[in-house]
C-alpha cells in the first residue's frame, strides 16, 4: 500500500496527473483507506488524551491508586501513541519516521522506571534471632530486626526464635512462579472496588496456601526448628508472625494487616508459614497498600518463628500517649492470658498509666475481663470464659506495671522514638517482649472548642462517653457492620458502626468518615490504622449498634466523646481535612516520575520552528504533533492532488460568510457537481449540528466597546503580523469543514479569531468526542486571556473539560451518546460566532456579566429548540 | 455486512467459550481454539478476517502466534488480548503488525467495535490490492 500511495503522491508529471482523472475508482479506494487511517489516528489520539487526563487526575495524590493502574495506563497510552505514529506514517508514507525514534526513547525511559526492582539481600534462608540486629531489616523485615535489636543489643528478654528471610520468600514465590499469576490477577480486576477486592484477595491467598515449599527451604526451616528445640529443651511449640519488608517503616504501620499463627506444633510449621505469607494478600493488607501507595512487589514477607510463651498475662504498652504529644506518661493495656484480645481490640482490658517522672501508677482502670486466650497443651489457642473475682481483678501487679514501664522507656530511649510494645508474662513471672515498633503520635491541636457547646442543643446529643481511639470530628450516615458480608455494601462516606474493632475492618477505613464501636481500647490495631488515616474513632460505646440505625445522619466528635444527631456544622468547621495519603509513597513517586515523560506539553505553537519530531519530549508532544500533521495531511491530499471530484467545494448558504467543505468519505448525500455544495446535500451529523448552532441566532455585531478596548484592538492589529489576515501563514486562511458522515473538523478564522472544532459523533457512544480550541483575538494579552477563561467557564457548565494556556482555550468532552454530543456542538457553533469580539469588553466587569447572561439565555434556548 | 469470520485463540477455556457464544449471538462467525499451534494449523486450511489472540498462553504465546499467522495470512487483522499491562509486550505486538491491543478486563462491546474496525480495514486493504493488481 505504501508503494501505491507513493505513486499517487508523485506529482509534476502530467501523464500521472491525467491518471487521477480517469481512475476515479482507484482514488476513491485510496481516499477511503486514508480516511480509515485518519479515523484510527483520531481514535487513538482521543484515547491517549483520555488516559493522560486520567493520569493527571491522580497526580494531586488525593485518591488511592496502585501499580496496576500505572502499568495499565502506561501500556494503553504507549500502544495508542504508537498507533498514532503508525497511522500518520500511513497517511504520509514514511514522512514522519523520526517519530518512531523519539517514541522509542520516551517509552524506554518509562519502561525503565516501571521495571525497577529491588533485589533481595543476603544469602540465608533462615537466621537465628540471636544473630539479628536492626541493620538487617532488608533480610528479616523490620519487626524481627527490631526484636533482634531489643534482644541482642538491649539485652531485654524475648522468646528464642529465628526468621524465615526475604530470600526464602523469593525462593518460595519463584519456585511456584507465583508473582506472574498474581500480577495477572491483580491486573484483571478492578482493585479499586471493594467487592472485587474480596474475591481477588481470597483467590490469591488460596493460590499461595496450595503452593509447594521448595525442599531446600523446608529443610532449612526444620533444621532451624530443631536447633531451637536444643536451645530451649524439647517439646516446644512456636508462634509464626509476619515481619514484612516495609512493615512498621516510617509512617506506615500495617498494624494487624497480616496474620499471626500462635502455638503451632512441628508438623504444622509449613502450613502456618504458607498462611502467614498468604496474608500479604489479606483484604486489609491489599486495601492498605492501595491506599498508602505501596508497591506490591516491594513487600517481601519474612516470617518470625519464635518459641510460644503461654502467657499468664499479656498486653500492649505505649511509651507515650499517642493522642497527646504533651502527655509523656506510659500506658499499659493488659489482660489475663495471651495478649491477643488487646491486640485485636476485642473484649475488656485493664489500663495502667505510669508517670514518667516518678514511676508512680497514676491511673488504674480494671475492666471486667469476661474471657481470656490460653494455649492448648498440644497446639492452638482457645478462649476461656472467666467468671467471678478473677475476671474483675487486676491482671498486673503495680510492680509489674512499673517494670513494663521501665522496659518501655529503655526501648524508647534507645530508639529515640515512642514505642508500641507487645509483651507476655510467663508462668514463672518473666516478662518477654514479643514485638516493639514505633508509635506514631498525633497532635490533636488546640483543645478549646470555643463556643462549640453553645450552638448544640441538648436534643441532638444521642450518645456521650466511650474512649477516643482517634481524634477528630466527622459526619455521615450510619452503616452497621457485623459480618464480612456487610462490608460489601459499605457506602463511601458512611460512619462505620460495629460491635468490636476487628483489624479486618481496616479495609473500610479509606471510605469511612468515622468509626464507632461497642468495645475496644485505643491500643488495638484498628485504632492505630484509624489514627494513621485520620479517621475519627470513638470506641467503647455499649449498645451502639442498637442505638444507631442504618442511614441515620450523625456527627461523631471522637475527642469530645459525643455523638450528635444530624450534621453539626459548628463542630465540623474545626476539624481538619483528610490527608493526602499517596503523597510521598513509592507508588506515587513512580506515577510522578513516569508522568514527566507523559503529561507536559512542549509543542504549543504549530507555526513555531520548534514544532517538529525532534522536539517531542513527551508522549503528549508526540500526540499533539501527530494530530496537527494528520489534519494537515488529510487536508492537503484533497487540495494538492487536483482530485477534482473530492477537492473543496464552497458551501452555498444565505449566510454572509464563506465556507469550504472537503468530503473525506461519505459526508455528501449525493455527489456534488461543480464548485459548490448545498447544505441539503450535507449528511455529516456533527457538521449539521455545528451549523445549526452557528446560524441559530443572528450575530448582532460586536458589543459596544469603550474607547480603551478599541485602541487595544488597533494596537495589536498593527503590531502583530500573525494577526494580519493577508499573511499566508497556514491553511487556516479560509474556513474549512472536513467531513464524513460521522466526523467533522472545522478550522475557522473570523477576523482575528482562530478556532478549531473536531468531532466524531455516531451511535458508538464510547468513540464520540468533541474537541474545541479557541485562540487569538485582537485585543491585548490580558483581555485575550480573560476571554479564554470566560468561554471556558461557559463550556464547563455544559460538561466540557477545559484547560486554558495563555490566551488559548482547549476543551473536550467525550464518550457520551449522540443526542448530547449534538447539543454540545450547537453550543460551540453559537460560541464561535458570538464570542469573536468579546475580548474587547473583557476588562469591563459590568458588561461581562450582562454578556454572560445573554449568552447563557441564548444557549439554553438553542438546546430547548432542538429538543422541542 | 456479511458475517465476520473470526478466530479466537485463548487457553482459558471458560473465558473462551463464553466470549465465543456472546460473539456468535452478534452474528459473528466464530471459531475458537485453545492454543497457538491449533490456530496456525487452522489458518493454513481456512480463511479468516480477524483473529483475537491472548498474549499469555502456555506453549506458543500470543506474540509468537502473531508472527506465524502474519506470515501465512498477512491480511488477517489481529487483535491482542492481555491480562497484564506490559508496555513492551504491547508495543512489540503493534510492531509485528497487530491491528490493536485490548487489556483485560474489557467489555464485549469494546471488543466488538475493534473487531468491526479491523474487518473494515481488511476489506479496504483487499480492495486496494485488487485495484493495484488491475493497474
Amino acid at each position: 500500500m505504501f508503494s501505491f500511495l507513493k505513486k499517487i503522491f508523485f506529482r509534476g508529471d502530467p501523464t500521472q496527473r491525467q491518471r487521477f482523472v480517469f481512475n476515479v475508482e482507484e482514488l476513491r479506494s485510496t481516499f477511503k483507506a486514508r480516511y480509515h487511517s485518519f479515523k484510527l489516528l483520531l481514535n487513538a489520539n482521543n484515547k491517549a488524551l483520555e488516559i493522560m487526563a486520567d493520569i493527571e487526575q491522580f497526580l494531586p495524590g488525593e485518591r488511592p491508586f496502585g501499580m496496576s493502574f500505572i502499568r495499565a495506563s502506561c501500556t494503553a497510552l504507549s500502544v495508542n501513541v504508537f498507533r498514532i505514529i503508525q497511522n500518520l506514517n500511513e497517511l504520509a508514507p514514511d514522512k514522519y519516521r523520526e517519530l518512531y525514534g523519539r517514541f522509542r526513547d520516551i517509552e524506554g525511559s518509562i519502561n525503565q522506571i516501571l521495571s525497577r526492582r529491588r533485589l533481595p539481600k543476603g544469602d540465608r534462608l533462615v537466621i537465628s534471632l540471636r544473630e539479628i540486629n536492626g541493620e538487617m531489616a532488608d533480610e528479616t523485615g523490620n519487626k524481627m530486626a527490631g526484636l533482634g535489636e531489643v534482644k541482642n543489643r538491649l539485652r531485654i528478654s524475648t522468646p528464642e526464635g529465628f526468621v524465615i528471610t526475604a530470600l526464602a520468600y523469593q525462593r518460595f514465590f519463584t519456585h511456584n512462579d507465583l508473582q506472574t499469576e498474581i500480577d495477572r490477577r491483580l491486573q484483571s480486576s478492578s482493585a479499586e472496588q471493594i467487592d472485587h477486592l474480596y474475591a481477588l484477595s481470597a483467590g490469591i491467598q488460596q493460590l499461595i496456601i496450595r503452593s509447594d515449599i521448595p525442599p531446600d527451604l523446608e529443610q532449612a526451616i526444620m533444621e532451624a526448628y530443631r536447633d531451637l528445640e536444643r536451645q530451649v529443651g524439647g517439646g516446644i511449640t512456636v508462634s509464626l508472625r509476619s515481619s514484612a519488608l516495609a512493615e512498621d517503616s516510617a509512617g506506615t504501620s500495617f498494624a494487624g494487616q497480616y496474620r499471626s499463627e500462635l502455638n503451632v506444633s512441628a508438623e504444622n510449621i509449613m502450613q502456618a508459614y504458607r498462611e502467614v505469607v498468604a496474608s500479604k494478600y489479606s483484604l486489609p493488607a491489599m486495601a492498605y497498600r492501595l491506599n498508602r501507595g505501596i508497591r506490591d512487589e516491594d513487600i517481601d514477607m519474612c516470617v518470625g518463628c519464635m518459641v510460644m510463651i503461654d502467657a499468664l498475662a499479656g498486653g500492649v504498652t505505649y511509651s507515650r500517649n499517642p493522642l497527646d504529644m504533651r502527655d509523656g506518661s506510659i500506658s499499659i493495656n493488659s489482660v489475663w492470658g495471651l495478649p491477643k484480645s488487646v491486640v485485636d481490640g476485642s473484649g475488656a482490658s485493664d489500663l495502667f498509666v505510669v508517670s514518667r517522672d516518678n514511676m508512680d501508677v497514676i491511673k488504674k482502670e480494671i475492666g471486667n475481663k469476661e474471657y481470656k486466650f490460653v494455649c492448648y497443651p498440644e497446639e492452638g489457642v482457645c478462649r476461656l470464659d472467666m467468671a467471678g473475682e478473677k475476671a474483675s481483678s487486676p491482671s498486673l501487679t503495680d510492680d509489674q506495671a512499673q517494670e513494663l514501664a521501665r522496659i518501655a522507656m529503655k526501648i524508647e530511649e534507645y530508639y529515640g522514638f515512642p514505642q508500641d510494645i507487645e509483651w507476655g508474662i510467663s508462668h514463672d513471672d518473666s516478662i518477654y517482649i514479643l514485638q516493639s515498633r514505633p508509635l506514631k503520635q498525633f497532635d490533636t491541636g488546640e483543645k478549646d472548642f470555643e463556643g462549640a457547646k453553645e450552638p448544640l442543643n441538648g436534643e441532638s446529643l444521642i450518645i456521650s462517653g466511650g474512649i477516643t481511639a482517634s481524634a477528630g470530628v466527622s459526619c455521615g450516615p450510619v452503616f452497621i457492620v457485623k459480618r464480612d458480608m456487610d462490608t460489601l455494601q459499605f457506602p463511601e462516606g458512611a460512619v462505620l458502626v460495629t460491635p468490636s474493632p476487628l483489624p479486618r475492618w481496616a479495609a473500610l477505613l479509606s471510605r469511612a468518615q468515622a468509626v464507632v464501636t461497642e468495645e475496644g481500647s485505643f491500643a488495638g490495631h484498628l485504632a492505630t490504622v484509624a489514627r494513621e488515616f485520620n479517621v475519627p474513632a470513638l470506641f467503647g460505646i455499649p449498645g451502639a449498634t442498637d442505638k444507631l440505625r442504618n442511614g441515620d445522619l450523625i456527627t461523631v466528635d471522637a475527642e469530645g466523646r459525643k455523638i450528635y444527631k444530624g450534621r453539626v456544622e459548628a463542630l465540623l468547621v474545626q476539624s481538619g481535612h483528610k490527608k493526602r495519603f499517596m503523597e510521598g509513597s513509592p507508588v506515587y513517586g513512580i506515577l510522578k516520575e513516569v508522568s514527566r515523560y507523559i503529561v507536559p506539553l512542549n509543542l504549543l505553537d504549530p507555526d513555531a520552528p520548534d514544532f517538529k519530531p525532534q522536539k517531542c519530549r513527551t508522549l503528549h508532544d508526540i500526540t499533539r504533533f501527530s494530530h496537527e500533521k494528520a489534519v494537515w495531511e488529510m487536508f492537503s491530499f484533497g487540495k494538492e492532488h487536483h482530485f477534482s471530484e473530492r477537492a473543496s467545494k464552497q458551501l452555498l448558504t444565505d449566510v454572509p460568510m464563506q465556507f469550504w467543505v472537503i468530503d473525506l468519505d461519505d459526508g455528501f448525500r449525493d455527489e456534488a457537481k461543480g464548485k459548490h455544495v448545498k447544505l441539503e446535500n450535507i449528511s455529516s451529523v456533527p457538521m449539521l449540528a455545528l451549523w445549526e448552532g452557528m446560524t441559530a441566532i443572528p450575530w448582532r455585531g460586536p458589543p459596544p466597546v469603550n474607547a480603551k478596548g478599541f485602541l487595544s484592538v488597533l494596537h495589536e492589529a498593527t503590531t502583530n503580523p500573525a494577526l494580519d489576515p493577508s499573511t499566508r501563514s497556514s491553511y487556516a486562511i479560509r474556513n474549512y469543514f472536513m467531513i464524513s458522515k460521522n466526523f467533522c473538523s472545522l478550522h475557522s478564522r473570523f477576523g482575528f479569531h482562530f478556532s478549531i472544532v473536531e468531532a466524531l459523533v455516531s451511535e458508538r457512544a464510547i468513540e464520540n468526542y468533541i474537541s474545541f480550541q479557541f485562540k487569538g483575538g485582537a485585543a491585548d494579552y490580558q483581555r485575550k486571556a480573560r476571554r479564554a477563561f470566560f468561554v471556558g467557564r461557559i463550556l464547563e457548565e455544559f460538561g466540557f473539560r477545559i484547560e486554558v494556556k495563555e490566551d488559548a482555550l482547549f476543551s473536550r468532552v467525550e464518550g457520551v451518546e449522540e443526542g448530547f454530543m449534538k447539543e454540545r456542538l450547537r453550543i460551540i457553533g453559537y460560541l464561535i460566532i458570538h464570542t469573536r469580539q468579546l475580548d474587547m469588553i473583557m476588562l469591563d466587569d459590568a458588561s461581562i456579566s450582562s454578556q454572560k447572561e445573554k449568552i447563557m439565555n441564548d444557549l439554553y434556548s438553542i438546546i430547548k429548540d432542538s429538543r422541542g | 455486512m456479511e458475517s465476520i469470520r473470526l478466530l479466537l485463540v485463548d487457553d482459558e477455556e471458560d473465558f473462551r467459550t463464553t466470549l465465543a457464544s456472546r460473539l456468535k449471538r452478534r452474528n459473528i462467525d466464530v471459531t475458537d481454539v485453545g492454543s497457538g499451534n491449533e490456530a496456525i494449523e487452522l489458518i493454513r486450511e481456512r480463511s479468516f478476517d480477524v483473529a483475537v489472540l491472548d498474549i499469555k498462553m502456555p506453549g506458543m504465546d500470543g506474540i509468537e502466534t502473531l508472527k506465524h499467522l502474519k506470515k501465512i495470512a498477512p491480511l488477517v487483522e489481529v487483535i491482542l488480548l492481555t491480562g497484564h499491562g506490559s508496555v513492551e509486550a504491547g508495543i512489540e505486538g503493534m510492531r509485528l503488525g497487530a491491528y490493536d491491543y485490548l487489556m483485560k478486563p474489557y467489555n464485549v462491546k469494546d471488543l466488538l467495535l475493534k473487531v468491526e474496525d479491523a474487518y473494515r480495514r481488511k476489506l479496504l486493504e483487499e480492495s486496494q490490492q485488487r485495484t493495484q493488481q488491475r493497474t
